[in-house]
């Protein structure tokens, strides 16, 4: 048996491109084409590999692939490829830029990686470290760290959260974390006040409720679920929610948590967004449905939404005078009115991969991308909580209010778990929360379906119910 | 017997070198991923986590899994409506329907025949992928051109996706498809030679006896060879969907092709997802069987 593994593992390269279209063909005789993967160059690697060699010459072409539809990192990445290329001048960087959405992002890189013709830095989510790690696709970090002065600059938290199995694994630039966010002017035409704070989780209904008693046309909140939303159905709606309800995504002993008391009061929660048309269909129908959400918070024609700290920066970006009039960011209230709090991550990190054949120049790309002043730079315009404490010092970052509170926000943060199985729970999440948003069956029923796809997803033996 | 052998390959070795390509691309881009598949579906192969870097065999598993998923009995009853709908009810009755209003107007000589003619196949000429954005265009809630034009005369947006999302992707899939059945029963129609219908004419039988009594027993073996054609591309319709509801909401239009795409490259379970396709590649299989015996038997 474990000789024809063997065997299917020699034939990797040709097996990944074929089972890309055996899906397509099998799915449809009429198809033409196979999904195969963009090959972009291979990489005729030279230089020092392995081990960190310091003093020796560095030499050789360092691939790296990143994606990014918004648009604020091409400039920073360009300008360490220069500085790298300008201090070694056997240095060679190949950026492939992939306009493309993070979750199409990953499924391409996956199936890249898989294949051999490996890039030998990549830009994905920290929250796939585990994944990541436990398919051996990246490589730790540890003897590049050990002589990385900057390190130190890395908050213990931060350093733990790129950590995995005793191992540090990526290196983040800008921390994620949420913030409820409401409409001042909406708010107050539904007769509540500018200055708006929810008592509690039910508040944020009761605040939508009013919006939506006043038919204006404007949508009343926003709250993500099903596979549409991505993982902000996880993230930015089920996830909060469950810890506002008391709620945790696992046991003690590590076992995901299906159907509890506090399941329950999430799927109610739902079920009342949904079923009193405060959060619109669209969200579970519409592709990338926070698209149109976060347009309409930005311009007045959504009241409430829970999102990424990030999304301000492009309503400031558009008008940054009318976003700090009318839009207010709260952190997220719990079931008790008890201490609120926002969801914290790694956020987008860089990685070497386990089979580049330039490791020692692809780290100090990392570190060239990774400087204070880039790291400073570019979480001000696209606004993150610096991962290095001394980029906070970058004029730029220091001098925005908003960075400011998001950062010390960070206190108040619950972080998710670097499991490798949260990107399946997360599947599971999706599928349990459409159900009920969709109407197609009630909360309590709704709780019970979550733990039958959890033990799909990740298997029986390590879902409980409470 | 070896010397007859021989003079019968020889005879037929212009056949056998046509063949030979075709065979070849065949066996490489189907026969050996198919059968890479059905290897796959014995394991747990995975594009990342544990099970990429070490896949191992795991016999039946997934199969076992498969028939104990609470999803698929519905998206085996997805496929089964979109099929029904889009390709037996939709594709082929309409296409037929269509093939006979042309044939009807050609035989006429009516001068908006092959305007109609070149619409329908406007359709069909477009790629998927294009079709499918065109009906988002249509369908979408808030800027789709359905929505604003119900909006021009005072009336409500329509959530079309929410409130009616297989019948969407249906009506999207039979105006995207017709053209193709109906091109075929109108070649065919063209077969039939029209002193049949004069002679029953003159015989005294009314349109419904004609096309009941002569055209339809005359297009019945093309019908089955149609019927198989548009059933199997239906019920491996991938790219459509995906681009208009991804399945969507809740597993509502998810059928097996996408359930299967959706386990290998969304959930990364490679093995899972092949097993999927297995299982789609068994039953199109008994498609085929079942209406090549019927096409047979009525031949």
């Amino acid at each position: 048996m474990d000789e024809v593994v063997r065997q299917i593992m020699t034939r990797r390269r040709f097996l990944q491109v074929a089972v890309a279209s055996t899906v397509v063909v099998a799915c449809s005789p009429s198809a033409t084409g196979s999904s195969a993967p963009t090959q972009a160059g291979s990489s005729p690697a030279g230089g020092s590999g392995g081990a960190p060699a310091s003093g020796s010459a560095i030499s050789g072409t360092v691939n790296v692939t990143y994606p990014d539809e918004a648009g604020f990192k091409p400039k920073y990445v360009e300008q360490a490829a220069a500085a790298l290329k300008s201090q070694y001048s056997g240095v060679d960087v190949k950026i492939d830029l992939q306009k493309i959405g993070d979750d199409d992002f990953y499924t391409k890189l996956l199936l890249r990686l898989d294949s051999g013709d490996v890039p030998d830095v990549i830009h994905v989510g920290g929250s796939l470290i585990g994944e990541l790690s436990d398919a051996g696709y990246i490589e730790p970090l540890d003897t590049y760290l050990a002589a990385w002065e900057d390190w130190k600059q890395y908050p213990k938290a931060v350093q733990d959260g790129v950590s995995y199995n005793g191992k540090t694994w990526a290196i983040p630039y800008g921390l994620d974390m949420r913030w409820l966010y409401y409409r001042k002017d909406d708010l107050q035409k539904a007769g509540l006040a500018a200055d708006w704070q929810p008592a509690n989780v039910q508040g944020i209904l009761d605040a939508a409720a009013a919006v939506k008693s006043k038919d204006s046309g404007v949508l009343p909140y926003a709250l993500y679920a099903g596979p549409a939303g991505s993982s902000g159905t996880a993230d930015h709606a089920f996830v909060p929610l469950l810890w506002a309800f008391g709620g945790e995504l696992q046991d003690q002993s590590g076992k995901w948590i299906g159907d509890s008391p506090a399941t329950k009061k999430v799927m109610a929660y739902y079920a009342k967004a949904y079923g009193d048309g405060l959060s619109p269909k669209e969200i579970i129908t519409a592709t990338k449905p926070w698209t149109a959400m976060r347009e309409k918070l930005g311009n007045g024609g959504l009241a409430l939404l829970f999102e990424g700290g990030w999304v301000y920066g492009g309503w400031a970006a558009k008008d940054k005078a009318a976003t700090e009039q009318n839009v207010g960011y709260l952190l997220h209230p719990t079931e008790s009115g008890g201490p609120s709090f926002t969801i914290g991550g790694p956020g987008t990190c860089w990685y070497i991969t386990a089979k580049s054949k330039n490791k020692q120049a692809a780290w100090e790309f990392i570190k060239a991308v990774n400087s204070a002043e880039i790291v400073g730079k570019l979480n001000a315009e696209d606004p993150h909580p610096v991962a290095r404490a001394d980029a906070a010092e970058v004029p730029e970052f220091k001098s925005s209010k908003y960075l400011v509170d998001s950062t010390k926000a960070l206190e108040k943060a619950k972080f998710t778990i670097p499991s490798p199985e949260y990107q399946k729970v997360i599947q599971a999440i999706q599928t349990a929360t459409a159900r009920v948003a969709s109407g197609e069956i009630g909360a309590d029923e709704a709780a019970k379906r979550y733990t039958d796809d959890l033990k799909q997803a990740v298997g029986a033996d390590k879902v409980t119910t409470l | 017997m070896t010397a007859s052998r021989r003079a019968s390959l020889r005879r037929n070795r212009l056949y056998l070198a046509g063949l030979s390509p075709a065979a070849f691309l065949l066996a490489l881009f189907f026969v050996g991923p198919a059968l890479w598949a059905l290897i796959s579906s014995f394991t747990n192969r995975a594009l990342v986590g544990i099970d990429a870097a070490n896949p191992r065999f795991v016999g039946l598993d997934n199969y076992t899994r498969l028939f104990a998923d609470p999803d698929f009995g519905r998206v085996i009853l997805n496929s089964v409506i979109f099929v029904i709908g889009s390709a037996i009810i939709g594709q082929f009755v309409l296409g037929l329907a269509l093939a006979l209003l042309l044939d009807h107007a050609e035989r006429r000589g009516f001068l908006a025949t092959n305007l109609v003619y070149a619409s329908v196949l406007l359709a069909w000429v477009n790629p998927t992928i294009i079709a499918g954005f065109l009906w988002v265009a249509m369908f979408d809630f808030y800027n789709g051109s359905l929505n604003v034009g119900l909006s021009h005369v005072g009336l409500g947006p329509v959530d079309w996706f929410g409130s009616g999302p297989m019948l969407a992707v249906i009506i999207a899939n039979i105006w995207r498809g017709t053209a193709f059945t109906m091109l075929i029963f109108l070649g065919a129609l063209r077969t039939i030679p029209s002193d049949i219908y004069e002679a029953a004419r003159v015989d005294g039988a009314n349109a419904f006896r004609r096309f009941w009594d002569h055209t339809l027993p005359l297009l019945r073996p093309i019908a089955a060879l149609t019927l198989l054609s548009v059933t199997m591309a239906t019920f491996g319709t991938f790219i459509l969907i995906q681009a208009l509801t991804n399945g969507g909401p809740a597993l509502q239009t998810e059928v097996i092709a996408l359930y299967a795409y959706h386990q290998a490259f969304q959930a990364h379970a490679v093995g899972y997802g092949s097993t999927i396709a297995v299982v789609m590649l068994a039953l199109n299989l008994g498609f085929a069987i079942v209406f090549l015996r019927w096409s047979r038997a009525r031949a």
